[in-house]
């Protein structure tokens, strides 16, 4: 029969509160970076859909009309819609949004979606790694020549 | 004290596993970025038409203007600066390399198939157009996978 001491019931505690959270890191972590990478992949796609549907010759813009839609689609993937943030942008400084107004040939149509990273990172505070600030947001970006032809 | 042994032994080839298949999923995410930046910059470089030209009835692409979009479509998709070096926010690190490009003007007759061995790449094209081949490497984050290294290859044609 093991004799317990003072000295060993504290090692024993010490250890497992150690390894209790390193094991919850371990398997719970890796979780969370997936999620990370489904979320962006997710507005990244979108972002891609977005740029091939508004250069396009019938169109030119992405208008209000366009960002709704695109937010209900990534709303059923499980993002919140009031947290999506959509940036339109012309290479030349014009209006991007003003569907009567297209972008004409020549002119780049800039798109970024970001997305706050929602916690995702508190998990690896159990092993001592500092999280990103509160108000770090995922991005995804990309520009293409709008071919909208007067 | 075994049972310890064991739990460390298992937890670094659990860790393992998991930094090789999160690093996987990235490199596949950075392929497709570097996939559509190539494809905007050759779309936006077959969009540079000669005008003076187009005026007598010629469509040419000015391959100066071709170069010079696909410098400015590929710094604006993967965060580059003006030598195509990464930018600290990029995904990518080591320098982008521009190892082919290829102005398919409306000399030769069409449908034309350009075909390059070296690259291994084939393509027809029904109007002029713009090949474009670049050489990306992927910054691992964890040291589990090989070096990966891409010749990214994408075509455009005019659009009118």
């Amino acid at each position: 029969m093991k004799q317990w001491t003072r000295g060993s019931v504290v090692r024993s505690i010490l250890v497992f509160v150690l390894f209790a959270g390193m094991l919850c890191w371990m398997m719970f972590s890796p979780i969370y970076k997936h999620v990370l990478i489904v979320r962006h992949a997710a507005i990244q796609q979108e972002v891609d859909y977005l740029l091939e549907v508004g250069a396009n010759g019938d169109h030119g813009y992405i208008d209000a009309a366009m960002v709704a839609q695109s937010r209900q689609r990534l709303a059923v993937l499980g993002l919140r819609q009031d947290a999506l943030r959509y940036e339109v942008s012309a290479t030349d400084g014009s209006i991007a949004t003003n569907a009567a107004v297209p972008l004409v040939r020549g002119t780049g149509l800039a798109l970024t979606i970001s997305y706050p990273y929602d916690g995702l990172f508190a998990i690896d505070r159990l092993i001592g790694l500092a999280s990103p600030p509160e108000d770090a947001r995922m991005r995804a970006f990309g520009l293409k020549m709008s071919e909208y032809v007067p | 004290m075994e049972k310890l042994l064991l739990f460390v032994l298992m937890a670094v080839v659990w860790m393992t596993a998991q930094a090789q298949q999160i690093d996987e999923e990235l490199a596949m995410k950075a392929l497709f970025q570097g996939k559509h930046a190539v494809n905007r910059a050759a779309h936006a470089a077959a969009q540079q038409l000669d005008e003076r030209r187009l005026a007598y009835g010629e469509v040419h692409i000015d391959s100066g203007e071709a170069a010079a979009a696909i410098r400015q479509y590929l710094m604006a998709n993967l965060q580059l600066d003006g030598t195509l070096t990464p930018m600290a926010s990029s995904l990518f690190r080591e320098r982008v390399e521009i190892v082919l490009l290829e102005v398919i003007n409306e000399d030769r007759s069409f449908p034309y198939t350009y075909s390059n061995s070296a690259y291994n790449y084939e393509v027809t094209l029904e109007r002029p157009g713009v090949i474009l081949i670049v050489r990306l490497h992927y910054p691992r984050a964890f040291n589990v996978l090989r070096p990966i290294e891409w010749y990214v290859k994408g075509t455009a044609e005019l659009v009118y």
